[in-house]
């Protein structure tokens, strides 16, 4: 059960920061190993070409793509579900979810930032990917979805309502801890507890909430669609891979949360904090999402075996039963145990957090493996005109050193993160609607104003990379007009920053008293604010 | 896809038309009829499969020579190669089709190219602009014909071979795809060189045009532009052995195959 949430006159219970502990320290340093070693076979790869990986030309039997694009987008699966859950919680009220919230929504960001570091490893110049996306990237292609949507709209949508969410915390924070406040009261940015507060990040995080969802499903897709829509790759053809997409991120970034939620609650002793209900929470999304996806692989098999096109034949018996099928049946068995173990616990009604941790760690493998056999099969066997006898595509170490280095990123950050801020977010009362003098005429007038521009950049941006503009020219007209269209998408969501942290009128922010440097004011507007907050309760 | 109302070339056409006397000094060029499709027909009647094409390409082309070891396997650098099928029926030899870029008008690498690298030109060539290539490979994976590769290492000519570099043509670094061009660089001299004895290109010009087109001793290919009517390849192309690599996915391709009739 969880426990009650503190009554509301009560300050809000400030969670402790974790002492520095040797396995805390241990998996660091393995964290940053892995970065290490990472960004060596970077390095190498850099230096020598894509000769050191195992990809080859697809006309000659090779896969142009291989572990990189597989990895992209099983990170960016992994991301999909910790914003929603956090996004499902906000919603529809689970209260049984929110401990595990600030989790969910970090393994986003970091999943999110791995899979930019996938694409940036398959590039064959990275550099020139990075000057020249901003300013050509073509939204007829599925990529510029991946370049714009994922990483500006969606990576930073969470990022915002990450921030937004853990700004009580922050604050929180701020009061109690012994070094490096600067950045907690950074982080609050003038949140002073009022129920004013309260009541405006209740209404944000519910618009914010609801705006993030079609957003993922959008971004979610595009990444389908990148194999979907192209009619000369058999076995990528259908309709049916972008929301296998969605649904396969879903699978993975449930057991992904699983996974983190679990070891950081052992790794910190989080046990009275994060309770067993939350995960048996999840438990029961990844054997509903585990089995929506078996359905689908029935499906999709199905119509790729029964009467299809010769291609297409091939390269589903080469996936059931030719070379890929250990890949292909340790997939399909895993996938089945992630469904299976979570619904017999479901049944049974049990809890078994070892049981819960196996199931999301398959539904991992599976997702991983599922990727692999969308990704190179269709490329080995699935070409229409080859020169060469397909081969399998094995990658080579210094591939595999790069993923590993990814695997790296999203620990060092997770790791580092729940040291130094409280991991489990504080269960404060419900808000409501903010009063109309708590809005405020010029909160809203700003909100407005940053809303419009936003959309105004969005509208030039996109049409602009759509070269509607550019007559015959084959270039957009403005230079940077895809960037153009991505800041506006970052400045739609930064409205709901506007609007939360828009500085109040009549009491000074606590952020602005303590920029000046006075401590025992700041003490002081702390004090007078939860005074102010006893006094507008009692009516 | 063909039929999807006008296209911004002949609203420019149409209007240039009703704009009359007036308009035509300055937009002759849109009101001359359609544009030129350069397009290739390869007779596998002639085609002795000897692969003098596919040495031609190489060495107009600055594409790097093949390296020998496991790890350079499957990574060859080819614009133009031979792609063998069975012949249809007991009994018949092999068949080897000269294989370049198949130059389609629905190109689907076009599409998949997330920074405007790879485009058609107004005169129906699928380019690539090696500077702009970021090296992601889309193109690779969406190219049904596989006629695209990545440059895996820094490309190398040992010894005297980088003496045979062609000065027409760019080498390109490692990390970016590359293919054939039609030899657009001979396209453009020709063009030139025809501008200064003031006349236009005429199909004598351009039918032996491509490297591969003059190399081949059978004279199986063959260039030229499709839409004009009176040209060769326009009238090899309504030959009844005609076919198109992988027509179904209507990529719309400009080269056109005609079938081998004898056995041999």
């Amino acid at each position: 059960m969880l426990p009650r949430p503190p009554p509301p006159s009560a300050p809000p219970a400030t969670q402790p920061l974790p002492a520095t502990s040797i396995a805390w320290l241990a998996s660091l340093a393995c964290a940053a190993g892995a970065i290490a070693f990472g960004l060596y076979c970077f390095a190498l790869q850099t230096r020598s070409g894509f000769v050191v990986t195992g990809l080859g030309n697809p006309g000659q039997g090779g896969g142009a793509w291989g572990l990189y694009i597989a990895f992209d987008v099983f990170f960016v699966g992994v991301s999909f579900a910790g914003i929603t859950i956090a996004a499902l919680c906000r919603l529809f009220d689970i209260a049984a979810l929110r401990p595990v919230t600030r989790l969910a929504e970090l393994l986003t960001i970091t999943a999110l930032v791995a899979g930019a570091c996938a694409v940036m490893s398959d590039l064959g110049r990275p550099l020139h990917g990075l000057l020249e996306l901003p300013n050509f990237a073509n939204p007829r292609s599925p990529f510029f979805g991946t370049f714009t949507l994922v990483v500006a709209g969606y990576l930073f949508a969470s990022v915002v309502y990450f921030f937004l969410a853990a700004r009580e915390d922050a604050a929180a924070t701020a009061r109690t801890a012994s070094q490096g406040r600067w950045f907690y009261r950074l982080w609050a940015s003038g949140w002073r507890d009022a129920p004013s507060d309260h009541r405006r990040h209740h209404q944000v995080s519910f618009w914010l909430a609801l705006g993030i969802l079609p957003l993922l499903v959008t971004a979610h897709s595009t990444l389908g669609f990148i194999f979907g829509i192209q009619s000369g790759r058999p076995g990528w053809y259908s309709a049916l891979q972008a929301p296998a997409f969605v649904v396969m991120a879903g699978v993975s970034g449930t057991g992904g949360v699983i996974l983190v939620t679990l070891a950081v609650r052992r790794l910190l002793r989080l046990h009275d904090r994060i309770p067993d209900a939350s995960i048996r929470w999840l438990g029961n999304f990844l054997w509903v999402l585990s089995l929506v996806y078996l359905y689908f692989m029935v499906v999709e098999e199905l119509t790729a075996t029964y009467a299809a096109p010769a291609a297409d034949r091939r390269v589903a018996h080469e996936i059931v039963t030719g070379a890929f099928a250990p890949l292909f049946w340790t997939a399909v068995l895993s996938l089945f145990l992630a469904f299976a173990i979570p619904f017999s616990l479901y049944l049974r009604k049990r809890t078994s957090m070892a049981a819960v941790g196996l199931a999301a760690l398959l539904a991992n493998v599976a997702a991983v493996l599922k990727r692999l056999l969308i990704v190179v099969p269709s490329q080995t066997h699935g070409t229409l005109a080859q020169v060469d006898p397909p081969s399998r595509y094995a990658p080579s170490w210094i591939e595999l050193g790069i993923v590993l280095g990814m695997f790296g990123v999203v620990a060092f950050a997770i790791l580092l993160f729940v040291r130094i801020f409280p991991v489990v977010p504080t269960a404060h009362p419900p808000g409501g609607s903010p009063t109309r003098a708590e809005r405020g005429w010029m909160r809203i007038a700003a909100t407005t104003l940053t809303a419009l521009v936003a959309l105004a950049l969005i509208t030039i941006g996109i049409t602009d990379s759509f070269r509607l503009w550019s007559g015959e020219e084959t270039d957009p007209r403005l230079p940077y007009s895809p960037a153009i269209f991505a800041a506006g998408v970052m400045m739609l969501f930064s409205s709901a920053i506007v609007y939360e942290a828009f500085p109040a009128r009549g009491k000074p922010p606590v952020a602005q008293v303590i920029r000046a440097g006075h401590r025992r004011v700041y003490a002081r507007a702390q004090f007078r604010s939860s005074r102010d907050l006893r006094n507008r309760r009692q009516p | 896809m063909k039929e999807k109302g006008p296209t911004r070339r002949s609203l420019l056409g149409g209007a240039a038309a009703a704009a009359g006397a007036a308009a035509l000094g300055a937009s002759s060029s849109a009101a001359a009829g359609p544009a030129r499709r350069w397009g290739m027909v390869i007779d596998l009647d002639r085609c002795t499969a000897c692969g003098a094409c596919t040495v031609a390409c190489r060495q107009e082309n600055n594409v790097p020579p093949s390296r020998p070891g496991p790890e350079h396997g499957g990574r060859e650098i080819e614009w133009m190669s031979l792609l063998w099928q069975e012949a249809e029926g007991a009994g018949g030899l092999p068949i080897a089709l000269p294989f370049p870029c198949q130059h389609c008008a629905e190109a689907p690498c076009v599409k998949a190219c997330p920074v405007g690298a790879t485009l058609k030109s107004a005169e129906g060539i699928t380019l690539q602009i090696w500077e702009r290539c970021i090296g992601c490979r889309y193109c690779m994976v969406a190219c049904p014909y596989g006629r695209r590769s990545f440059n895996w290492e820094e490309p190398r000519w040992d010894g005297t071979l980088v003496q045979l570099l062609n000065p027409d043509v760019a080498t390109r670094p490692a990390g970016v795809v590359e293919k054939c061009t039609f030899c657009h660089h001979r396209i453009r001299d020709a063009k030139q060189r025809a501008a200064l004895e003031g006349r236009a290109l005429a199909d004598e010009d351009a039918r032996r045009l491509p490297a591969c087109a003059a190399a081949c001793p059978a004279e199986a290919i063959v260039f030229g532009d499709l839409n004009d009517p009176e040209s060769r390849v326009a009238q090899l192309a309504r030959d009844s052995r005609r076919f198109r690599l992988l027509e179904h996915l209507g990529t719309d391709p400009s080269v056109i195959y005609l079938k081998r009739d004898r056995r041999s």
